[in-house]
C-alpha cells in the first residue's frame, strides 16, 4: 500500500511535469497504409501493430447494379440465404440483391387494401428467418409489415400508452423482430428503451432504457439555481439508442451513444445488460483516443454467429469485431476516399464471412472479405466457442504464428492445453495473455501434480529436518544443564 | 556487534517503546546509522525484486514501465521529505529530537515493511488467486505495524504526548504535500530556464 501511494504521488509528479513543461504527443498509433495492416490493444492498453483481418475487395453502387443511384441509403439487411437488402430511403423503396450483387427486385410500394401505398423516407429494415420484410417507415410514423411475397401483413401505428406524452411523435428509425414476431423499434425522441409490440401490432412495453448519467458539476450548479432557472436547464435524460440486432436466441444487441459508460449492450427479454465483458477492455471501439475527438460513436451492430459481433464507429469510420467474450478480434476501414474507406459509414452486415458496410452520403456499399489471418482468427474463435478444444488449438496457434500479438489466443491455446493435462505449458500461455483466474486453476493443478509426484521425498525431508531439530535442542538443553550444575 | 547488527532493529520492531528510548540514548548514533543505511538499501531491494520476480497473481507489472533506478527514488526521496518536514515542524514545536534521530527511527519503522515482504516475493509464486488474500493481508500488516512504529518512534524522538504526535505526523505529511509542490515549481522554472538560455544559445549559432 505504501508503495502504490508512493507510485500514485510518481505519476502526479510526472503528470504536473508534463502539464509545466512539455506538451503531450497524445496521437492515436495507427498502422501505415490502411489496407495491408491494422492495430490491436494490448493488455496495457497500447496500441500494437497487427495484420489486416479484412480487405476492401469491391465497391458496389447503385448506377454498377443497374438499379439507378442509391440516394441516402440508411439500412441494409441479409437473410440467411445471402440475399441482400438494401433501404435506398432517399428514393423511399428497397433493393434486393442476390449473392453475387445481381439485382433480384425492387420493392416500392405495396398493396393495402386494392390501394398502392409507398414509402415515406423509411430509416430502418429488417428481414425475418421466413423473409417477411419490416419497414420503420419513419416519415409516415409507422412501421409496415409485408410478408415473403411483399404482400401487406399489418400496419403497426403509434404506441398508445399513458407513459407517453400527447405531443409524442412516432417517428421509427429501427426495427428488429423476434421468433415470437414481437417487434421491437427504435424509435427517436424516446428515453425509455425499445418500443415492444406483440405479434398483433399491439403495444406493450418499453424495454432495456439507458442508464441517465449526472455530471457531477452540472448537478452541483442545478442545486444552486432556483426552480424557474433549472426549468430553463438541459434536464438529465437517458442517451437514446443509435441501432440494434437480434441474434438467434433473441438476444437485442444494441449501441448507443454514450460517452460514459457500456455503449454496446446485450439485452435479454426483461431489458437487462447481459453482454459478457472478460476481454481486456469492454467492448467500447476504440480504447485510445485523443481528447478532442472523443471516443467512438458506434451507429450499428451486427450480430454474426458464435456470439461474434461487429460494430461501426461512425466519427472515424472503423469496424471493430469481438468474440463473445468480448475480446477484441480485429478492426479495420476509416474515412477517406480510398477503396475501404468511407464517407458517412451508416450500416453493416455480414454475408457468410464477408462483410458489407453501406455509405449513407455517398451511396455505395464497400465489400470487405477475409484475409488468411481473418480466416484463421475467425474460425479459431468459432471452434473454440463450440467447445472444439483440438481444432481451436491448432487454430489459435495459426493465428499467433500471424500474428505474436494477439494475447487472448494463448488463453485458447492455454485452455486446450489444460484439458490435455499438460499444466505447466498451460501456465506459461495463461501467463502470456495476463489471464490471471485460468493461471490460477492451472497453477492449483500443477501444484497438486508435483506434490503428488514428490510427497515421499518432502515429507522425508520434513520428519528428517524435524528429528534433527529436536536432537539439537535436547543437545543443547543437556550442555546448559552439565554447565549449571558445575558452576553451581 | 555482528549480531547486534541483527538482533537490535529486530528487537525494536517488536519492543518499540524500549528500543526507540534505547535508540534515542543508550545506542551509539553510528550503529544507529549503518543499519538505517542498510535498511533504506534493503527495502529498496525489497521493491526491485518485487515488481520483478513476485508472483504472476499478485504482480501485474508492465516490464516496459519497470525502472530500479524509479523504484529506489520511491524509497529514499519518500523518506527523506518526510524527515525534512518532520524535523522542521518539530524544531518549531518544542520536540527534542535532532534531524539524525528523526532519520533513525523513521528508517527502523522502515523494517516491517522489508521483514514482512521479502519472503512473500518468494512465496507469491506458489499461492493460487484464492490464497492470495493472505498476501494482500499481510501486506496490510506490514503497512501498519510501519504506521506505529512510525507513531511510537516519533513520539519517543520528540518526547510527545500520542495525542501531539498524531498531530504533528498529520502536519508533517501536509508539510511533504507542500514541498513536493514547491520542489515541482522549482524544477519547472529551472526547466524553463534552461530551455529559454538553449534556445537563444541555438539563434545566435543559427544567425551566422
Amino acid at each position: 500500500m505504501f508503495r502504490s501511494i508512493q507510485k500514485g504521488k510518481a505519476h502526479l509528479l510526472i503528470a504536473l511535469c508534463c502539464l509545466l513543461g512539455v506538451s503531450m504527443g497524445g496521437t492515436l498509433v495507427q498502422a501505415e497504409d490502411g489496407a495491408a495492416a491494422s492495430y490491436n490493444y494490448s493488455f496495457w492498453g497500447d496500441t500494437v501493430a497487427s495484420p489486416a483481418a479484412y480487405q476492401a475487395t469491391t465497391l458496389l453502387s447503385g448506377p454498377g447494379l443497374g438499379v439507378g443511384p442509391f440516394k441516402d441509403p440508411s439500412d441494409l439487411h441479409v437473410t440467411p440465404d445471402k440475399q441482400i437488402y438494401v433501404l435506398d430511403s432517399g428514393n423511399n423503396r428497397i433493393v434486393i440483391l442476390d449473392e453475387q450483387f445481381n439485382p433480384v427486385t425492387t420493392i416500392d410500394s405495396f398493396d393495402r387494401g386494392g390501394q398502392a401505398d409507398t414509402f415515406q423516407s423509411p430509416q430502418g429494415l429488417f428481414v425475418t428467418e421466413q423473409k417477411h420484410v419490416l419497414i420503420a417507415d419513419t416519415g409516415h410514423n409507422r412501421v409496415v409489415h409485408l410478408d415473403q411475397d411483399f404482400k401487406l401483413v399489418k400496419i403497426v401505428e403509434a404506441p398508445e400508452s399513458e407513459l407517453l406524452q400527447d405531443t409524442f411523435l412516432f417517428q421509427p428509425v429501427r426495427v428488429v423482430m423476434d421468433k415470437a414476431q414481437r417487434i421491437y423499434v427504435m424509435a427517436t425522441g424516446v428515453f425509455d428503451g425499445f418500443i415492444e409490440f406483440n405479434a398483433d401490432g399491439a403495444f406493450t412495453s418499453f424495454i432495456g432504457a439507458n442508464r441517465v448519467y449526472i455530471d457531477p458539476v452540472e448537478y452541483f450548479w442545478k442545486r444552486l439555481s432556483t426552480r424557474a432557472q433549472r426549468s430553463q436547464m438541459v434536464m438529465f435524460t437517458p442517451t437514446e439508442f443509435t441501432n440494434l440486432d437480434i441474434d438467434d436466441e433473441g438476444f437485442i444487441y444494441a449501441t448507443n451513444g454514450d460517452l460514459w459508460g457500456d455503449n454496446i449492450k446485450k439485452l435479454n427479454a426483461q431489458g437487462n445488460d447481459i453482454l459478457r465483458r472478460t476481454g481486456y477492455f469492454n467492448p467500447q471501439g476504440d480504447v485510445r483516443y485523443t481528447n478532442e475527438n472523443g471516443p467512438s460513436r458506434l451507429v450499428d451492430i451486427d450480430v454474426a454467429d458464435s456470439e461474434m459481433y461487429s460494430v461501426l464507429d461512425s466519427k472515424r469510420g472503423r469496424v471493430f469485431t469481438y468474440s463473445g467474450d468480448g475480446h477484441f478480434m480485429y478492426v479495420f476501414g476509416g474515412i477517406g476516399n480510398q477503396l475501404g474507406e468511407f464517407n458517412t459509414p451508416a450500416a453493416i452486415e455480414r454475408v457468410g464471412d464477408d462483410i458489407l458496410v453501406l455509405d449513407k452520403a455517398l451511396g455505395e456499399i464497400t465489400v470487405f472479405q477475409t484475409t488468411e489471418y481473418g480466416r484463421t482468427l475467425n474460425e479459431a474463435v468459432r471452434s473454440y466457442y463450440r467447445g472444439e478444444e483440438e481444432k481451436a488449438f491448432q487454430l489459435f496457434n495459426q493465428t499467433i504464428n500471424m500474428n505474436a500479438n494477439l494475447e487472448f489466443a494463448y488463453a485458447g491455446i492455454g485452455k486446450s492445453l489444460l484439458r490435455q493435462g499438460d499444466y505447466e505449458e498451460a501456465m506459461k500461455y495463461f501467463k502470456r495473455s495476463m489471464d490471471q483466474r485460468n493461471y490460477s486453476k492451472a497453477f492449483l493443478l500443477f501444484r497438486k501434480q508435483v506434490m503428488r509426484e514428490h510427497f515421499a521425498t518432502i515429507m522425508t525431508v520434513i520428519v528428517v529436518l524435524a528429528a534433527c531439530a529436536l536432537l539439537v535442542r535436547k543437545y543443547r538443553r543437556t550442555m546448559v544443564r552439565k554447565r549449571g550444575v558445575s558452576i553451581e | 556487534m555482528n549480531k547486534e547488527l541483527f538482533k537490535y532493529p529486530l528487537n525494536l520492531i517488536v519492543h518499540p517503546f524500549n528500543g526507540y528510548w534505547d535508540l534515542k540514548y543508550d545506542r551509539s548514533q553510528k550503529l544507529n546509522l549503518i543499519i538505517s543505511f542498510a535498511v533504506l538499501f534493503l527495502l529498496a531491494v525489497t521493491n526491485i525484486l518485487s515488481s520483478q520476480y513476485s508472483g504472476f497473481l499478485v504482480n501485474l507489472f508492465n516490464p516496459n514501465e519497470m525502472n530500479s533506478f524509479m523504484e529506489v527514488l520511491y524509497v529514499v526521496v519518500p523518506v527523506l521529505f518526510w524527515c525534512v518536514a518532520n524535523w522542521s515542524l518539530t524544531t518549531l514545536m518544542d520536540g527534542e529530537g535532532k534531524f539524525v534521530e528523526i532519520f533513525t527511527s523513521t528508517c527502523f519503522a522502515l523494517i516491517p515493511l522489508v521483514v514482512i515482504n521479502f519472503p512473500w516475493i518468494w512465496l507469491s509464486n506458489v499461492i493460487s488467486i484464492q490464497e492470495t488474500a493472505f498476501y494482500y493481508f499481510s501486506n496490510s500488516v506490514a503497512v501498519i505495524w510501519f504506521v506505529f512504529l512510525l507513531f511510537v518512534g516519533n513520539m519517543t524522538v520528540h518526547q510527545f504526548t500520542p495525542s501531539k504526535t498524531i498531530g504533528i505526523i498529520i502536519l508533517t505529511v501536509v508539510a511533504m504535500g507542500f514541498m513536493a509542490f514547491i520542489s515541482l515549481l522549482f524544477f519547472s522554472l529551472v526547466q524553463q530556464i534552461i530551455a529559454f538560455i538553449s534556445v537563444i544559445y541555438q539563434e545566435l549559432v543559427m544567425r551566422n
